[in-house]
């Protein structure tokens, strides 16, 4: 009973202090710093979420069959007869990307080959001309016919009625192809699509494994689990995508999630700081109403409970406008995703759209996980009120917060968000790396800066000395608030960077070592063509590289669905086929990384080399087992190096390379990557290759360039959003600095004023004050931003990273800019110290 | 010394009010006085008489509400920014800025006026205010009387031609408040500097060649305060 009384008024006691606080700046700022990251936590779960139900429901709608088998090449005889016995019904389809060509226009395009047999379930749909009205049909094209998309039809300024060649075979173009009930995505595939009747396709005498064969099969609960059975060890390598299993997608957006969720960190980071900054603030007004409390008689527990209490106030009341907005950014988000990512894809239509509909439950975990971080972020200030004493009042001293436990709890905190996200640890390490390497560069830069500068203008009078004097007493917390800034800086400086360099030195590299035409898979006939063809033309082929399909299946004899459960890169490509390259010497553009290259002449055929992030992401170690599915046949490999890309000596370079040796112990067929060099005007004799060849792929690097701008443009936005987050939470970190001092520098600025010196002395003081702070600050940033480059550039873009001086001064004379007007405009308050104030305490 | 050669705050009909939520506060009322170098004074009187605020407006760092605050120097009138140069503080609670050393602290002035030698000076200033062996302790480490003395050594070290203290012995004990004072007098007599001294000690303010006493008679009065200044030795 006096438990709950005693409660009772502690609750109302804490409500009383929050209400009394709440108009305080500190605690204001306290709330902005809580709230954005609330905000950004919730949206982010809630938007992740959306889209995982979106998936789901994707999956479900767009499988048109109760599962699907799919992989390169057709089943055997014997393997189709296992198939039907646990079936109902299989319909099969074949797919081929190729560019198809039409008057000199070209485009690259999915076909889909079908027979009378199709759609097993759902309705295929067309139209009989373009914008006609949409008819649901039970049939695809028949023999002779084909149907496109409708941006196909325009990308190749064709009409219906017209002819169509592929490979020397003359095809209608009958009807507008609008949607296919089995239209899963694979990756995230915006390739344009026609439909044809299988009969044509076999004409192209394309070869089986470059083909995919999607077997669409009817089947009841017992039989799909059978089934899946049955393909884990009969057909390891192939794909199934079952109507209650995950979305192919589903991988790709919680990765999205997890990168996003990681440079969380530096959000986190910050706020960390901000905190840090504040509960130094607040501390000495906590200290004293506990003590008082404590002088009248409380208990210490009683203290703490009213201050956890109020915290807690604070952050519920907190509550309703964040879920209110975030709700409001969730809801954006869906529209921007809509309007960006799924649009082209056919997928919104009438089918499963992207629906805003909060989860409640979510909510609460987000905000309950947010919580706890803030809780810790507190426990400092907690802990220094359990150490105060009515000492306190007597002795005018106040214990300060220890720098080991806020580092402590700030480290835990990050951790922990960082183990929540992390997915490939290569990434992982190097973003942290690259911020430890900017912190540490930072807070050395800050200290060395002061101290020399203190030191060496020691014997000058004068208000610079004399402000690099102040900093250097203060160095702690001037370092704290250069950090804050710095750190802002370098992400801002980073991303920005990182987007601008990454889409010049693209278009750069490609040109500069790899010509301007990329062969990503020709047949040995079609390369044989392409070399006489590049003969004729006077075209140098810069590169050539032979290569294999191979699936890899096993892991040290473990499926790799069941081994590896970490979404990655890595693991998303190594569920479809990869190529697999054979050198006998380290190929010119690999530096060895760890292991052995094997000698040239030896005979140990099954062993690997395989790419180094690749070996990370998987989480491989030299010694282990690959098994890999080469042309229907399963053959075992073991790793006995790893490599990685090194510039100079051309772009084409392969994730697993293999001894020459081991192509006497395979048979499959051989294919070839190349790159060629073509006259601007030369571009006009591509569609002839590609009509004797339909299933050529060669990617120009114009499009190639296209198709980066494009997804560089979806990045952009992604990105400016977040910069945008983090300006505001650096604005954020320099308030909180700057009221963590507010009572110090109002002090100051009075003593100053009381010798006799006018407040614009006072001014130009602050005025130098920020900008040292902020020059120190953006020297960090960008030597940091510069390191990271260098770091993070080589290993994950294979880019050699070159600052441009010019572009680096001006980000700095900004940064210092921005930095020297927000600090003057924020230390105003700081600023109105007067003469009188120092009378009346 | 003849007056002409000196420098003089001269208080004409001062008067000084405030509105507090409605109603008028009013400290004091034409009030003429004059502050002359080398002399010393002493304000006494009860809490929120206005002795600091008359300090202020002394300092011309406030606006009286009617009446004029001149300054004059041989007989010159000056502009009042020119006697914000002119002019320490003393404090009750010392302001020593707790980041920096004694030395420092007292260094601190001649820093920010750009002057040669600042710790040569400031170190010569502590030595002489008995703090020579504590040259390089910080504020804390440093006793009530200790802090005291080197704000003294702080607000003479740029050698102003005033020094106002407000009740600069307050805040310590009677021997510390003993030393300061006669610390306070006898620097700012060896300087030539005028001392306008707060206290409400009337041995202190005895000791002063003039007082100035806020006399007033009912504090129950607040609201319309009648307050008169008395020249004692006039
Ligand atoms: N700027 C001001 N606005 C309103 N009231 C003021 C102002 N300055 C001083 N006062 C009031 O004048 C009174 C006298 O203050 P002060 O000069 O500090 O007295 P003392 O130093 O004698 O204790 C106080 O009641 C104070 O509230
Ligand atoms: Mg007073």
């Amino acid at each position: 009973m006096r438990a709950t009384e005693q409660l009772r008024q502690n609750l109302q006691l804490a409500c009383h202090f929050y209400q009394q606080q709440k108009r305080h700046s500190k605690e204001r700022v306290l709330r902005w710093v809580q709230g954005i990251l609330l905000l950004f936590i919730v949206t982010l779960s809630q938007t992740s979420a959306s889209i995982q139900i979106y998936l789901g429901q994707n999956l479900a709608n767009l499988l048109g069959a109760d599962l699907v088998l799919s992989q390169p090449r057709a089943l055997t005889a014997s393997q189709y007869a296992e198939l039907a016995s646990m079936a109902e019904q299989i319909v099969l389809t074949e797919s081929l990307t190729t560019t198809l060509t039409h008057n000199n226009q070209w485009q690259r395009a999915t076909l889909k080959a079908v027979a009378e047999d199709y759609p097993l379930q759902g309705e295929l749909r067309s139209a009989a001309f373009p914008g006609g009205p949409d008819s649901a049909g039970s049939q695809g094209p028949a023999v002779g016919e084909i149907w496109l998309d409708s941006r196909l039809l325009a990308a190749l300024g064709l009409q219906i009625g017209e002819q169509l060649r592929i490979g020397g075979q003359q095809l209608n173009v009958t009807r507008i192809l609008l949607h296919e009930p089995d239209r899963l995505m694979e990756g995230h595939n915006v390739e344009m699509r026609a439909l044809l009747h299988r009969q044509d396709l076999q004409q192209f005498a394309a070869l089986d494994d470059i083909i995919q064969h999607r077997y669409l099969v009817g089947a009841n609960a017992q039989q799909i689990a059978a089934i899946r059975q049955w393909q884990k060890t009969h057909l390891p390598a192939a794909q199934l995508h079952h109507k209650h299993g995950a979305h192919p997608l589903a991988l790709f957006w919680q990765r999205t999630e997890n990168f996003i969720g990681l440079a969380s960190i530096l959000l986190f980071f910050m706020a960390a700081i901000a905190m840090q900054q504040l509960s130094r603030a607040q501390l000495a007004q906590q200290q004293f109403f506990s003590a008082v409390c404590l002088s009248l008689g409380a208990s210490k527990q009683r203290v703490l409970q009213i201050s956890l209490l109020k915290w807690l106030f604070g952050l519920l009341l907190l509550l309703p406008p964040v879920l209110l907005l975030s709700a409001l950014c969730h809801w954006l988000a869906l529209q921007w995703l809509k309007a960006h990512v799924f649009a082209g894809q056919e997928l919104t239509g009438s089918f499963a759209t992207l629906i805003w509909q909060p989860d409640i439950a979510l909510a609460a975990k987000a905000v309950f996980a947010s919580a706890v971080i803030f809780f810790v972020f507190n426990l400092p200030l907690w802990l220094a009120l359990w150490q105060c004493s009515v000492r306190e009042l007597i002795q005018q001293q106040q214990r300060s917060i220890s720098n080991a436990v806020l580092f402590g709890c700030a480290l835990l905190v990050l951790g922990g968000v960082a183990a929540h996200y992390s997915d490939n640890g290569l990434l992982t390490a190097m973003l942290l790396g690259s911020m430890l390497i900017s912190i540490v560069l930072l807070l050395v830069l800050s200290w060395l800066a002061l101290s020399l500068g203190e030191k060496l203008s020691q014997p000058f009078s004068g208000l610079l000395p004399f402000a690099l004097y102040m900093m250097k007493q203060r160095l702690l917390s001037k370092t704290t608030q250069i950090l804050g800034i710095g750190l802002a800086a370098f992400l801002l400086l980073f991303t920005l960077m990182l987007l601008k360099d990454l889409g010049d030195n693209m278009a750069a590299h490609q040109r500069a070592h790899d010509g301007n035409l990329l062969v990503t898979q020709a047949s040995a006939a079609q390369m044989a063509d392409i070399q006489v063809w590049a003969a004729q033309h006077n075209i140098t082929i810069r590169q050539h590289k032979p290569f294999i399909y191979a699936q890899l299946s096993h892991i040290n004899g473990g499926l790799l669905s069941e081994v590896i459960q970490k979404p990655s890169d890595s693991l998303a490509s190594f569920n479809r086929p990869v190529r697999l390259h054979w050198s006998a010497d380290m190929p010119g553009n690999n530096r060895l990384v760890n292991g052995q290259w094997w000698h040239s002449t030896t005979d140990n055929w099954q062993q690997l080399s395989v790419e180094q992030e690749v070996m990370t992401d998987l989480g491989l170690q030299l010694g282990d087992k690959l098994g890999l599915m080469i042309a229907g046949h399963y053959i075992e490999f073991s790793i006995t190096a790893s490599h990685a890309y090194q510039s100079g000596a051309g772009a084409i370079t392969f994730w697993l390379q293999m001894p020459p040796a081991a192509l006497i112990h395979i048979s499959a067929p051989h294919y070839s990557m190349a790159s060629l060099e073509l006259q601007p005007q030369q571009f006009s004799l591509l569609p002839k290759l590609w009509q004797q060849h339909p299933s050529l792929r060669m990617v120009s690097l114009q499009e190639l360039t296209q198709r980066f701008d494009s997804s560089l443009a979806m990045a952009t936005r992604l990105i400016s959003g977040f910069a945008g987050l983090i300006m505001l939470l650096a604005g954020i970190v320099m308030l909180s600095s700057v009221h963590a001092v507010e009572a110090k520098e109002q002090k100051k600025n009075s003593i100053i004023l009381s010798f006799g010196l006018s407040k614009r002395t006072c001014l130009q003081l602050n005025m130098i004050e920020w900008l040292v702070t902020g020059a120190i600050a953006a020297c960090g940033a960008i030597v940091a931003t510069w390191l990271a480059g260098l770091l993070i550039y080589q290993s994950q873009f294979s880019l050699t990273y070159q600052p441009d001086l010019s572009w680096l001064l001006g980000t700095l004379a900004v940064i210092i800019t921005l930095v020297t007007a927000l600090g003057m405009a924020l230390s105003k308050h700081s600023l109105s110290g007067s003469v009188r104030q120092l009378l009346a305490e | 010394m003849p007056l002409s050669a000196l420098s003089t705050i001269a208080l004409t009909n001062v008067s000084q009010s405030f509105s507090h939520h409605g109603h008028q506060v009013r400290l004091f009322q034409q009030l003429s006085l004059r502050i002359e170098q080398g002399r010393s004074y002493a304000i006494t009187g009860p809490s929120g008489s206005g002795k600091s605020s008359l300090l202020m407006l002394m300092a011309g760092l406030e606006q009286p509400s009617a009446g004029q605050v001149a300054y004059l120097q041989h007989g010159r009138s000056m502009a009042l920014t020119q006697l914000r140069h002119d002019i320490g503080f003393v404090f009750q609670q010392f302001h020593l800025l707790p980041e920096l050393t004694a030395l420092h602290n007292v260094a601190l002035p001649l820093k920010l006026r750009g002057e040669k030698n600042a710790e040569a000076t400031a170190s010569a200033w502590l030595e002489k205010v008995g703090l020579g062996h504590r040259l390089n302790h910080k504020p804390q480490q440093l006793s009530g009387g200790e802090q005291q003395r080197a704000a003294i050594a702080r607000a003479l070290v740029f050698q102003p031609k005033f020094i106002f203290a407000d009740e600069p012995t307050g805040n310590l004990d009677s021997k510390s408040a003993a030393d300061v004072a006669d610390l306070l007098f006898d620097c700012c007599r060896q300087h030539g500097a005028a001392l306008v001294i707060v206290t409400h000690s009337p041995p202190l303010a005895a000791r002063a060649q003039q007082v100035l006493a806020f006399n007033n008679g009912n504090c129950a009065l607040l609201a319309t305060p009648q307050l008169e200044v008395q020249d004692a030795c006039y």
